[in-house]
């Protein structure tokens, strides 16, 4: 396999795809679709109080309030980042601590703060951000809390957001759309126009061509899902990690399109086999809808390998250890679809 | 340039708009689901927190004052009554204190609340809700903090009174009905010059100047009469309708130049689709940075619909007027010249 012809047929791919119907709407269609969704079950509007900070003087104030679940804390090199913040709504609420902040407040000495409201976020937002901030002072003043709080849940372990059990069909659009439908349409109407015939008689090998439409798979799915992710305020957590696993997902779901697109001859095959498939594709993400369900039934499909430790590392914040089993079985997983599409090029070249 | 034969070729040119079953089918289907999408969002905004509270009165002027932040307690006279209204969703929480709640926490003896929610609250309410109950602790037990805190609104004070999610979706569906019209009208013209149409109408008396005369006009009155209508039965024109009616006219012109610009490069249908989603995407940017302020910096304003986009906004929302908005204006008549000219340019030099 020559890289350098790889290169070609992908930068040929990549100049000649924006044209195709199909790569447009691999791209769009994941994006309007997670809005429309977080659009109808509030995740837009809803989210935390959003903090800005100007800290200058080592404030414990930026710690505890960065600890707090309630509120998500920017911080700012200078009173004018911070003003601008506030005043375009990048934050709702935006605070500088003076130097020696800390001091005053354990003396007990009047302390002056500068704070900017963003004039658009709501009174519940101002609220929760002001507790958060004497909750901090309280703290660094050495105050007790006054109350005893106790939790009481009502209803069963089982009930979980919408906007978390739709996570994982918003993370596996783009995989589905962009990692796997772009390279088999753009197979599939490659053979119909008869033109990977023609490639054939070039120097490029079966193989090449499935290699290039595979990597344009990868990466429309790679920078999809990091966008639907941005947008749905879950590209969090440790986000090398996060990138890596997406790479992974988006390899997955290219080979799959890749397998797809050598196997069948023509765009109305490929259309009802996907359809077909989006059940399998889908699975996991349905069953984690309804907790109901046993969820170990979602193992038993292999797209729970690629949505699994994404939600673990967006959602719980894990590491490579904990989602070490599930990387595991991908990686099995892209080595058998390769090796699988690795074969059906060697027969077509053959052929 | 004749006036008959621009008025021929402009009544041409909607007659065909139509017939392409596509661009008719998503006209007629996306004015009624952007309608429909509207009307179905909600009318306002919950700007409160409310709790259910079941206990003793507590204070009138604490009260009130955490009213005036955005706390609502709203009294049930039995812990049974306020688990029902937690699980069914009329409180978000529910908080339940002995009958001697206030004189413990005046003895400063950590009295117990206990806080009533259902298993799905997001665990980020779960903690606003508890800051909150902290801080009324405080402020129950008399526990002040020595600061003085210099507190400046950016922007109008809208709290109380925010901006509903549909009011804040209406430059939204505005941006997206005026790209799906550049679209259609890429689609015309690319197509009758694939046909040879085109070249067939220059060889009549008509010039190049009134053949994009008539197809600026056919793109201007399909564009600003869709928008129109949407944005009437929306609402939209209730504050200062004339000038939303001047904002909705040059981002007519506008997008009509950048039908011309995608007609210049389009080969077909598809390919005016391709091209033409690439320019939705990159013009819906500013829409949504009205849906999620903050998601962008001031580089979204070198995007010609932030021009499109902000003044609507104000305007419909904010209670902006003509010297609040009239430098967006401004921008938005530049961009709109320079879009009409580059179309006429580009397609100019394809015609010839």
């Amino acid at each position: 396999m020559s890289l350098r012809r790889v290169g070609v047929l992908f930068g040929k791919e990549f100049i000649h795809g924006p044209k195709n119907y199909m790569f447009i709407l691999s791209l769009v269609a994941p994006l309007l679709l997670s809005l429309l969704l977080s659009l109808v079950f509030g995740t837009y509007f809803g989210g935390k109080s959003r903090l800005g900070l100007v800290d200058q003087g080592g404030s414990q104030l930026r710690g505890l309030v960065q600890k707090n679940e309630a509120v998500s804390v920017r911080i700012y090199g200078s009173l004018q980042e911070l003003r601008d913040a506030s005043a375009r709504g990048s934050v709702d609420v935006g605070l500088m601590l003076p130097p020696q902040f800390d001091q005053h407040i354990r003396s007990n000495d009047q302390t002056k703060m500068t704070v900017y409201v963003w004039g658009e976020s709501r009174l519940r937002d101002r609220l929760v951000v002001a507790s958060a901030i004497t909750h901090a002072v309280h703290q660094i003043a050495g105050h007790e809390l006054p109350v005893e709080i106790v939790q009481d849940v009502l209803g069963g372990e089982t009930s979980i957001p919408w906007e978390k059990r739709l996570l994982p069909m918003i993370v596996l659009m783009p995989l589905v759309f962009a990692g796997s439908l772009v390279p088999a349409t753009s197979l599939v109407t490659e053979k119909t126009k008869h033109t990977l015939t023609a490639l054939a008689a070039s120097p490029a090998t079966l193989g090449e061509v499935y290699m290039a439409k595979g990597l344009i798979g990868v990466l429309l799915s790679l920078v999809t899902s990091i966008m639907v992710l941005s947008l749905n305020r879950a590209f969090i957590g440790e986000s090398a990690l996060l990138l890596g696993v997406l790479l992974m997902g988006s390899v997955f779901g290219a080979s799959i399109g890749v397998l797809l697109g050598a196997a069948i001859k023509d765009i109305n095959t490929l259309f009802a086999v996907i359809k077909g498939m989006g059940l399998l594709l889908y699975a996991p993400a349905l069953i984690r809808m309804f907790p109901q369900v046993p969820q170990w039934i979602a193992r038993l499909f292999p797209t729970y390998y690629v949505i699994q430790p994404v939600l673990e590392i967006s959602q719980n914040n894990a590491g490579w250890s904990e989602i070490a089993p599930e990387m595991g079985v991908l990686v099995g997983l892209i080595a058998v679809s390769l090796l699988a599409a690795a074969r059906m090029a060697t027969r077509g070249g053959e052929a | 340039m004749s006036l008959a034969m621009i008025n021929a070729l402009v009544r041409k040119d909607i007659t065909l708009y139509f017939k392409n079953r596509f661009f008719a089918f998503i006209t007629v289907m996306g004015l009624v689901a952007y309608v429909v999408i509207y009307f179905l969002m909600p009318q306002a905004v919950d700007e409160t927190l409310t709790m259910g509270w079941h206990g003793p009165e507590l204070p009138a002027a604490t009260i009130a004052d955490f009213e005036e932040e955005g706390l609502v307690l709203r009294p049930y006279d039995s812990r049974a009554a306020l688990q029902k209204a937690v699980q069914s969703g009329d409180v978000l929480v529910g908080v339940v204190v002995q009958q001697d709640f206030l004189q413990k926490l005046r003895l400063g003896q950590k009295p117990q609340v206990t806080v009533l929610s259902k298993s799905d609250l997001p665990d980020e309410y779960r903690s606003a809700f508890r800051l909150v109950l902290e801080e009324l602790g405080h402020a129950l037990a008399g526990r002040s903090l020595s600061l003085e805190v210099d507190e400046t609104v950016l922007g109008p004070d809208m709290a109380g009174h925010n901006v509903a999610p549909r009011r804040r979706m209406l430059p939204v569906l505005a941006v997206i009905l005026l790209i799906t019209e550049t679209l259609g009208l890429a689609s015309l013209i690319s197509s009758e010059v694939e046909t040879g149409t085109v070249q067939a109408l220059l060889a009549t008396p008509l010039r190049v100047e009134g053949l994009f005369v008539s197809k600026g006009i056919t793109g201007v009155i399909l564009a600003f009469s869709q928008v129109l209508l949407i944005i009437a039965i929306t609402g939209g024109l209730e504050r200062e309708p004339l000038l939303v009616l001047t904002i909705l006219l040059l981002s007519s012109v506008l997008m009509t130049g950048l039908s011309l610009l995608i007609a210049s490069v389009a080969r077909d249908m598809l390919s005016v689709i391709g091209w033409g989603t690439l320019v939705m995407v990159a013009m819906a940017i500013p829409s949504f940075n009205v849906l999620m302020p903050g998601l962008t910096s001031g580089w979204i304003k070198a995007i010609p619909s932030y021009y499109v986009v902000d003044p609507i906004y104000r305007v419909t929302n904010l209670g902006a007027g003509w010297s609040q908005v009239g430098t967006s204006l401004l921008a938005l008549l530049g961009f709109s010249m320079l879009s009409f000219a580059l179309g006429v340019a580009t397609l100019g030099r394809r015609l010839q």
